[in-house]
């Protein structure tokens, strides 16, 4: 039978005024790679630390497998945590802090050991099992971390920032390997991070929240190409969206939008969605925009400051009026800083924004499907 | 010539410091392995040959410095045991739960530790008496508390914040009671605080004098700083006996330091990282 984790109607409140987590309801499927992502506070760590037991909501329900464990303290309930601080016990080996929920659950000596055995070898341990943590690397230590919470084998995997402590490489190799165990161990894993590239490469949906609430809960590929607001789209992705202001107005073939001196018609099947607003705000990701020599059709600019990252540059534009506009191209094109551009993009790749609501109006303003 | 002098100054003025300190020791070592009949006979010399274990005899076996001592090791060990467990629950409960009036009882704590012995030993003695608890080992160990517990849960209330608390939610996601996290992964954390605490109370204990003096009129139920008083009589003072007694006695607070400072220095290492 599938196994489930549902959220029902979650509330936090920290005293009286800090509300850490607002009306959240998700039901999370079995082995779904789970993320929660936002920025700091904006109550995902809460939400988690609530599924495991640490905090209680204030209001609420969370069923596993539709049965109800709000009540329940952390060790009643079938989880396993890795903690952002690692939080490996400094004075037990690898193989006792491997070890220790099954020394807990009373499991025999030899059971226990050869599980740890199994553990290492899935992790790549095996010859630091009689180390302490403090002879560990970053690394070593957090797949020992890791390991402690696979022992267990649990049926919902509790992850908080389990790589944050960590440098960029080492991060990219732990993200690969955390991906590989999902896949091996068949668990379900609920994700906790404020690095919107990890949730995207790795989980299989994703709720973006923002001041303890739940902006979009999707799968990651949804999350990029169909924002529901302006906050999820501008988070979302590297670099982030361009936002600029734009007018609605009416011409001869219907309406049409301007952004920085360039119009553009828009589909008739739009209409119904911008009806009465005169400005919205326009959002176009960097990677969409193209950088073309003076005099085409587009939004006229200098280009303010070329960044260089190896096979891209990050191209700062400034467009008339001092909006500045990011764009991602091939190295070394042939537009210096200080050069005159044009900036190019498909119809396809604009997205507008309610601009009080922020709520997104349209996307793909030519009418295509995507 | 330069280079020479600003190494030798601060090695001799090392050594003028050492002399300061050590001579007392020196003289407190001397006397006591002096006879009798030598101790008080001029000249009194720096260095001598003539040793005996005279003093050590008449003290062992002529007065009653083993009841003494024992009294003593009881309140001390009644005193560290009962510290500890009392100073690691309450600095746990200071620093893991939330709870009114939190930081008035923190700060009352180290509040009521300014408090000089001799304040509280005369209402001990009217409350001992009316509990019949003077001459006992129990009010005695209790009075001692009186003066080191406060600093010894403020010993552990720090150390306490230094254990992260997600250690010990680490062990409860495992499975462990909220006892069992406490036992298996904050003390061991914790363990240097623990150590601080035993020294300070069994220092404490071993040292005192007003509570013992006051509280144990009973000459059986005295301590060893209490007999040592009683060495010192009308018509005189027994030099080489007080002299033998403060060699022994000061043995165990050595022995102690020595041992559990190496013990101290690696906790306060191992908490840092």
């Amino acid at each position: 039978m599938a196994f489930t984790v549902r959220l029902d109607g979650l509330h936090k409140r920290f005293g009286r005024a800090l509300v850490a987590v607002e009306n959240l309801t998700v039901e999370i499927g079995e082995r779904e790679f789970f993320t929660f992502v936002g920025p700091s506070g904006c109550g995902k760590t809460t939400t988690l630390r609530m599924i495991a037991g640490l905090e209680t909501p204030t209001a609420g329900r969370i069923l596993f497998d539709g049965r109800d464990v709000t009540a329940l303290p952390p060790q009643k309930r079938d989880i396993a945590m890795v903690f952002q601080d690692i939080a490996l016990f400094p004075y037990m080996t690898v193989a006792q802090n491997i070890g220790y929920p099954l020394r807990i659950a009373g499991l025999p000596r030899a059971a226990i050991a050869e599980k740890v055995a199994r553990v290492a070898t899935i992790l790549g341990l095996t010859d630091k099992l009689d180390a302490k943590p403090a002879q560990l690397s970053g690394g070593q230590q957090q797949r020992v971390a890791i390991g402690r919470a696979i022992a267990k084998e649990p049926k919902v995997l509790l992850m908080d920032e389990p790589l944050s402590a960590l440098d960029a490489r080492l991060r990219a190799e732990m993200r690969a390997e955390i991906l590989r165990l999902h896949r091996e161990l068949a668990t379900t894993i609920i994700y906790v991070t404020h690095d919107q590239v990890e949730a995207m490469t790795m989980s299989t949906r994703v709720a973006v929240m923002d001041r303890g609430r739940a902006l979009q809960i999707d799968a990651p590929r949804t999350i990029f190409h169909e924002p529901h607001n302006l906050t999820v789209a501008t988070f979302i992705g590297t670099p982030a969206m361009n936002v600029v202001p734009a007018a609605i107005v009416e011409s001869a073939g219907g309406l049409a939008v301007e952004l920085l001196g360039h119009r553009v018609a828009i589909h008739p099947r739009h209409s119904a969605a911008l009806h009465g607003l005169k400005h919205v705000e326009a959002g176009i990701r960097p990677q969409a925009l193209r950088l073309r020599p003076p005099g085409r059709e587009g939004v006229s600019g200098v280009v303010f400051l070329r960044e260089p990252l190896g096979l891209e540059d990050e191209v700062l534009v400034e467009a008339a009026g001092g909006a500045r506009l990011k764009a991602v191209t091939a190295s070394g094109d042939a537009f210096p800083e200080g050069a005159a551009v044009v900036l190019d993009f498909a119809l396809r790749d604009l997205y507008l924004f309610e601009p009080d609501s922020k709520a997104m109006l349209c996307h793909g303003v030519d009418g295509a499907p995507r | 010539m330069k280079e020479t002098a600003a190494r030798w100054l601060p090695l001799t003025a090392l050594f003028v410091i050492l002399a300061v300190v050590v001579f007392p020791f020196y003289w407190m070592l001397l006397s006591a392995f002096t006879p009798r009949a030598v101790l008080f006979r001029p000249p009194y010399q720096l260095v001598r040959v003539d040793f005996s274990l005279e003093n050590f005899r008449d003290l062992l076996f002529a007065t009653q410095f083993l009841t003494y001592v024992k009294n003593s090791l009881i309140a001390a060990v009644g005193a560290i045991v009962l510290n500890v467990i009392a100073a690691t629950l309450a600095g746990y409960g200071l620093t893991r739960f939330a709870f009114r009036g939190k930081k008035a009882f923190a700060f009352g704590t180290l509040f009521s530790y300014m408090f000089p012995p001799m304040l509280m030993a005369i209402p001990l003695y009217i409350l001992f008496s009316a509990l019949k608890m003077r001459n006992t080992y129990t009010g005695l160990i209790l009075s001692h508390m009186a003066i080191s517990l406060p600093l010894n849960i403020w010993i552990m209330w720090q150390y306490f914040q230094i254990v992260p608390q997600s250690l010990e939610e680490a062990a409860w996601v495992s499975g462990a009671s909220r006892l069992r996290a406490l036992r298996e992964v904050c003390l061991p954390s914790a363990r240097a605080g623990i150590m601080s605490v035993a020294i300070f109370a069994f220092a404490l204990s071993w040292n005192d004098f007003t509570f013992a003096f006051i509280l144990q009129t009973d000459r059986h139920m005295f301590t060893v700083p209490v007999g040592l008083a009683t060495f010192v009589e009308q018509t005189a003072i027994h030099w080489g006996m007080v002299m033998a007694s403060a060699v022994l006695v000061s043995v165990p607070t050595f022995a102690l330091v020595f041992f559990l400072q190496k013990y101290l220095l690696s906790g306060l290492s191992m908490s840092a990282k």
